[in-house]
């Protein structure tokens, strides 16, 4: 049977749609062993146990000084840096293939501003919503930002990491709980979290509180869902025979 | 013959064979990728895949590299200047004949 003219546009529109979802996949790749999210995990629990180790130690104990800060960062970084290679080279290229991706002058400009406009909307969300409740500052002003740049994570994960695994949907419905309840805690509990030593001086030890356990909560969830991809990467996937191609 | 039909008609036969499509749109979106990530994705066999790759290396679209990761052989592949060129005229066309 002849197909016809309106079924011929229906299937070019359909091959139009999955070569935009196909440019797609190799971004998407990035994270298929669940690598991207156990370094963002690793980063986020390393800044908060450096800033709870600051919240609770004396001013003039050695977590408050600079150098021992960009040491603590450098040697955090260095090894989310090795070590997400070491997987890849020894795990995920010989199981599912390797892709280089192109270098994009305009991809780290990209990333500045997406950075810029995240902060940008979480202050205007946090402002919105201090003048429109009219919240005080004592509490919910402090927690509320916080609580408001999480949904604005959240956004972003949805958008890079969520839209190609369907359960991941539940790691973003984790993350959107988790700052809920960081914005309804009480204030002694998060004044607790905070410590009795601020690490900022300009940073309240609600402020510090509900910093850290921001980061704490988030950095425990991407490394919870980066671990389970991990392993469900390893189950499905065998290490491709050594055979020509 | 209508605009529309003309337009579909005149898409470059190469690119758009849908195996060699999914080849060409998954290598344009990177710099280069292994045999390996290109049969993961495609989901084709290693011969099928192998035809399709010589299909488009005749055409100069695409630039096969063998080399050695380690002691295993690897096959890398990356899209050609003419490649994209050629890929990016085909999305066109294909978003005018829609």
């Amino acid at each position: 049977m002849e197909r016809g003219p309106v079924m011929q546009e229906h299937d070019e529109v359909t091959k139009m749609n999955q070569i935009e979802s196909l440019m797609k996949r190799p971004v998407l790749y990035n994270n298929i062993d669940g690598v991207g999210e156990l370094g963002m995990g690793f980063m986020l629990l390393g800044f908060a146990l450096l800033s709870w180790l600051q919240a609770n130690s004396p001013r003039n104990a050695i977590w408050h000084r600079m150098d021992v800060c960009a040491v603590w960062v450098g040697l955090m970084l260095l090894g989310i840096h090795y070590g997400s290679k070491a997987i890849k080279t020894h795990i995920t290229y010989p199981r599912t293939g390797f892709v280089e991706y192109r270098k994009q002058k305009a991809r780290g400009w990209l990333a500045f501003v997406q950075g810029g406009v995240t902060a940008l909307v979480a202050a205007g969300l946090a402002f919105a919503a201090r003048s429109h409740w009219d919240i005080d500052g004592s509490h919910w002003g402090i927690t509320t930002p916080v609580a408001l740049m999480g949904l604005v994570f959240v956004l972003f994960y949805m958008l890079h990491i969520a839209r190609a695994v369907p359960w991941k949907w539940a790691v973003a419905s984790a993350m959107v709980i988790c700052s809920v309840v960081i914005a309804m805690l009480p204030a002694g509990v998060v004044g607790e979290v905070g410590g009795s030593t601020s690490a900022v001086a300009t940073l309240s030890e609600r402020s510090f509180g509900a910093w850290l356990l921001f980061i704490t909560m988030y950095g425990a969830i991407f490394l919870i869902s980066g671990g389970i991809s991990f392993v469900l990467y390893l189950r499905h996937t065998q290490p491709a025979a050594e055979t020509a191609e | 013959m209508n605009l529309k039909t003309r337009r579909i008609a005149e898409l470059d036969r190469v690119i758009h064979e849908p195996g060699r499509l999914m080849i060409v749109a998954l290598l344009s979106a990177v710099e280069q990728a292994d045999f390996l990530y290109l049969q993961h994705e495609t989901e084709m066999n290693k011969g099928t895949l192998s035809s399709h790759l010589s299909r488009l290396e005749e055409a100069k679209y695409i630039e096969v590299v063998k080399t050695y990761r380690g002691k295993i052989p690897q096959t890398l592949l990356s899209l050609t200047a003419e490649g994209r060129l050629a890929f990016a005229q085909y999305r066109r066309r294909m978003k005018e004949a829609l």
